[in-house]
């Protein structure tokens, strides 16, 4: 991506992008030297500046390439600091870039995004459909890190990055926390952030796995039902933090099923206290997913270690399904999830319209 | 391959087995940490999963190879 090429139109360089394994098989926005200028002063940064460096092929994330990649993905200057965010998210050591690119499981960086960027950076969604199409921001900033990680980090399909079958969230997978349909504080208020500021929490993900819970106002065990649900689905022997043990793991619960738990007096850490608590194998069913293990004995298998290791967020329309997510778990930090802060006040509004 | 690297470089004779499928990895992966040679040995793959008799006779096949290979690492 540090080359320059030369086509006789648009229509010629992408296929050069495509031939040279440059796209994530999709058409992409052609990065002309204009465009990939304004969306650099869009970032309001020096395009030699270095975000980190992006593994497994160790490339130096500069502005510059990070700007390359973004103007690809279809982004807007309105949406190039949550990606500069990202890409400084997963360039931090803590988390495993390098080995959860070449990782046979499916994982993927999922973007979850909090504070005023959801609206200042082009409309982050975290409602109906959040991790579907149909939305330019979460589409866009999504698939950017993707054409980072693949361009800069060189993550191969078949070559250097092994996923045995991936998943489409590797194609883009960002989404605003529905902070104002939430009865909880904000994830990254939770991590640490002042409210004001906004964020970007990264984690290597599997794909979402819808979880069904029917509850009713008047049913008082409407909340634990939630909760059973969300944890079975964590326990399930196909799921890398059940066979494992530990790691990072994700809940997304919708808006409705967020104020069924409020109002049973949850709050964020109680949720995971208890989900935690809840997601435990015992020997029998674990011996159904390794060989010689003794079902005849009381040893337990929990599938996260610490409460502090469950992500719980809120999106999503209200209603009946919530989602988890199980992760890689392997790598040497385990796939620790990794918050940055968004720099809105470096961005620069641009003419973009007028970029050829 | 990367813990092969990550030994080698702390000057521990180290070489990484690589089933077939991943040698273009393990090369992309030498190369990116700029240990080009990086010493490796390709098995079959799969070599996971394929019986306890079966993984015995890789294993056999390989103690030669791993030989020579540590018999030049440390010579």
């Amino acid at each position: 991506m540090t080359a320059l090429l030369d086509a006789i139109d648009e229509a010629s360089a992408l296929d050069d992008l495509h031939r040279l394994g440059c796209t994530d098989g999709l058409p992409v926005v052609i990065p002309t030297p204009a465009r990939v200028d304004a969306m650099v002063l869009a970032s309001g940064l020096d395009g030699d500046l270095v975000l980190g460096t992006m593994g497994p092929a160790g490339g130096v994330a500069s502005v510059r390439l990070v700007a390359t990649a973004a103007v690809m993905a279809g982004c807007t200057p309105e949406h190039i600091a949550v990606v500069v965010a990202a890409v400084r998210a997963v360039a931090d050591e803590r988390f495993d870039l390098a080995e959860m690119q070449a990782t046979t499981h499916c994982t993927a960086p999922l973007i979850i995004v909090n504070g005023p960027a959801r609206q200042a950076c082009g409309g982050i969604s975290g409602g109906y459909g959040a991790l579907g199409p149909g939305l330019r921001a979460n589409a866009s900033i999504g698939r950017a890190l993707r054409l980072a990680m693949i361009n800069i980090g060189g993550g191969r399909t078949g070559s250097s990055d092994m996923a045995l079958l991936g998943h489409p969230g590797k194609f883009a997978y960002c989404f605003g926390e529905d902070e104002e349909n939430s009865p909880f504080t904000p994830l990254h208020v939770h991590l640490g952030h002042d409210p004001i500021d906004s964020a970007v929490t990264v984690v290597g993900a599997g794909a979402p796995q819808s979880v069904m819970v029917l509850t009713d106002a008047d049913d008082p065990g409407s909340a634990d039902r939630i909760l059973d649900a969300l944890s079975s689905a964590l326990t399930s022997i196909g799921s890398n933090n059940a066979i494992l043990g530990g790691g990072t793991a994700i809940v997304l619960i919708n808006p409705g099923h967020a104020e069924t738990l409020a109002g049973a007096g949850h709050d964020r850490n109680s949720i995971a206290e208890q989900i935690t608590a809840r997601a435990v194998n015992d020997a029998q069913t674990m011996a159904k997913a390794f060989r010689g293990l003794d079902p005849n004995t009381d040893t337990t298998y929990p599938c996260l270690s610490d409460p502090a290791d469950l992500i719980v967020a809120v999106a999503g329309g209200a209603g009946v399904y919530s989602a988890v997510m199980d992760t890689w778990v392997l790598g040497p930090h385990r796939n620790a999830p990794v918050t940055v802060g968004i720099e809105l006040d470096q961005s620069c509004e641009i003419p973009w319209a007028d970029q050829g | 391959m990367r813990d092969g690297i990550a030994f080698a470089r702390r000057d521990i004779p180290a070489i990484a087995l690589v089933t077939s499928e991943f040698i273009e990895q393990a090369e992309f992966t030498a190369r990116s940490a700029g240990m080009p040679s990086a010493p490796r040995i390709e098995l079959p793959h799969p070599v996971a999963g394929t019986g306890t008799e079966a993984m015995a006779q890789v294993a056999k096949n390989l103690m030669g190879d791993l030989s020579a290979h540590f018999a030049g690492a440390t010579s």
